[in-house]
This record gives C-alpha cells, structure tokens and sequence, in this order.
C-alpha cells in the first residue's frame, strides 16, 4: 500500500512537472513574440521563472531544476536561439541554487527567496556575457541588472505566494 | 507573510547597487579614443574625436560603427536582438556597446590623442 502510494505521488510529481514545463514554454514564447523591454538592454520581466518558483516551493528544488533546464533548452531550440539559451541556463543555475539555499535557511519569505532568485539570475548573466566576451567591463549593467533583478524578483515572487495559497499545496 | 530576513536582504541589495552606481559615477570620465575588440582580441582603435564609419566583418558576421562628434553608435549590425544598435550613442569611459551574438564590443578609452598630447607637452 505504502510502495503504491509513493510510485502514485511520484507519478503525479513527473506529471505535474511536465505541464510546468510546458507552462514555463509558453511563458518563454510570450515574452519572445511580445519584447517586454524598458530600454536597457538585457532588462526583461521573466514571467518564466515563475514557473520555477511554484515548482520549488511545490515539488521541491531537484523537480524546479529539471523543468528549468527543459524549458530552456526547448525554447532555445524552438525560438531564442541556442546562444540565448546558453546565457538562460547559467543564469537559471544561479539562480535557482541561490533560491534553494535561501529557502533551506527558512528565514526568508517566498518573495525574498524569489527576489534573491531574480538578482542572481541577472549576475549569472552577466558572469557568462563577461566570460564569453571575456571583458569585465560589461559590468557597467550591474547596478540595472541588481535593481531590475530585485524588482521582477518581487513582482514574481508575489504572484507565485498567490497561486500557491489558491493551489493550496 | 513578509518576514524580517526579507527586507534585510533587499537593504543590503539596494546598498550594494547604489554603492556601485556611485562608483561608476564618480569614475565616468570623457573618453578620448574607441577600441573596437572581436572575441575579446583587439580591431582596432581610433580617435573619437574624427568622424569615421567603420565596418567590422569577422565570421560572416557585419557590424558597423559610426563616429560622430565625439559620439559612437553601432549603426548596424546582423545579429538577431540588436541590443547594440539599441544602445544608442556612446562618449564616456565607463560606457561601451556590447554586441555578443557577434562578439564585438567598442568601448570607450582614455588613451588616445588627448592623452598623447599631454605627453607631448609634459615631456
């Protein structure tokens, strides 16, 4: 009964990840055909990575990591190119560990885990662009990139707190 | 549902982020020459203050880049987001256009006829 059940919640945690990932796709394709931009470059909101957040706060830090990098690896593929997806998956691990840290802490609210998420994400980056181009002067974006980070960050993190108290998990 | 660590947290980020901003403030300087780099190897460099249009072609990949008093644009490039040409005019030290679907970055320096000049007369 027991082994039945936990091979039924694993099912149901595969199941569930496959149609975050999906969602996270979706997500990915909106903000490619509709270019959210403030002008600055590399300053984009990421509704994707809400995906990733309810993933982590719902199934656990190992179900957020693989949707992530399927999500990204098939809108790569589909549509941002596969050098934009190069730049995603490091910013994505930087993330996501960030977040995962964060939240084993316990001291922090799921808008501040995302909030630290969103501000890593934008490092990682940015880490990659200067490894890539071998240059650190692009860190001129830093102080954009932690404050448009911090803000899409929150913004995330609050949605995400909402859909899981309607999901109730 | 906001806890305590939360607003700590983001402080120490605003902190740090107007800390660097001032730095980079305070740093910003008008620049005298533009150095054009492809994949982190140098083009080339030129004086800002003569008008000039120059073509990178590396890779078959085109960039092209205009000086124009004293201002430096990417006019052109074939890379697929355009965040270079978006950039718009560049003319400090601190300031650079950073094109990475080509790899080609044209920067700002403070070498370069001012600064001979200054040689020139100091010697």
């Amino acid at each position: 009964m027991t082994q039945y059940q936990t091979n039924r919640d694993k099912t149901k945690r595969i199941a569930v990840s496959a149609v975050l990932a999906s969602l996270g796709l979706i997500f990915s394709y909106i903000e490619a055909i509709i270019p959210f931009s403030i002008g600055v470059p590399g300053v984009k909101l990421g509704i994707a990575n809400l995906v990733v957040v309810i993933a982590l706060y719902a199934l656990g830090g190992s179900y957020a990591f693989s949707i992530n990098v399927i999500r990204i690896l098939i809108a790569g593929l589909l549509f941002n190119g596969i050098f934009g997806a190069l730049y995603s998956l490091g910013g994505a691990c930087v993330s996501l560990l960030t977040m995962i840290i964060l939240k084993k802490t316990n001291i922090f609210s799921i808008v501040g885990v995302s909030m630290a998420g969103g501000v890593a994400h934008n490092v990682g980056q940015m880490l990659i662009a200067a490894a890539i181009i071998s240059n650190i002067k692009i860190f001129i974006y830093f102080p954009v990139l932690l404050f448009s980070g911090m803000i899409t960050g929150i913004i995330i993190g609050f949605i995400s707190y909402l859909v899981l108290k309607k999901l109730n998990v | 549902m906001i806890k305590k660590a939360d607003i700590i947290l983001a402080a120490i980020l605003i902190i740090l982020g107007g800390m660097i901003a001032y730095m980079m403030a305070s740093t910003d300087n008008r620049g005298h020459a533009v150095l054009i780099t492809v994949d982190g190897k140098e083009y080339g460099t030129y004086s800002l203050y003569e008008n000039k249009s120059i073509t990178v072609k590396q890779n078959g990949h085109i960039n092209k880049i205009i000086i124009k008093d004293g201002m430096v644009t990417m006019a052109f490039s074939d890379c697929v987001n355009q965040t270079c040409v978006h950039t718009g005019a560049i003319s400090k030290t601190s300031q650079s256009i950073v094109c990475l679907p080509n790899k080609v970055m044209v920067q700002i320096t403070g070498q370069g006829q001012g600064e001979a000049e200054y040689d020139a007369i100091s010697n």
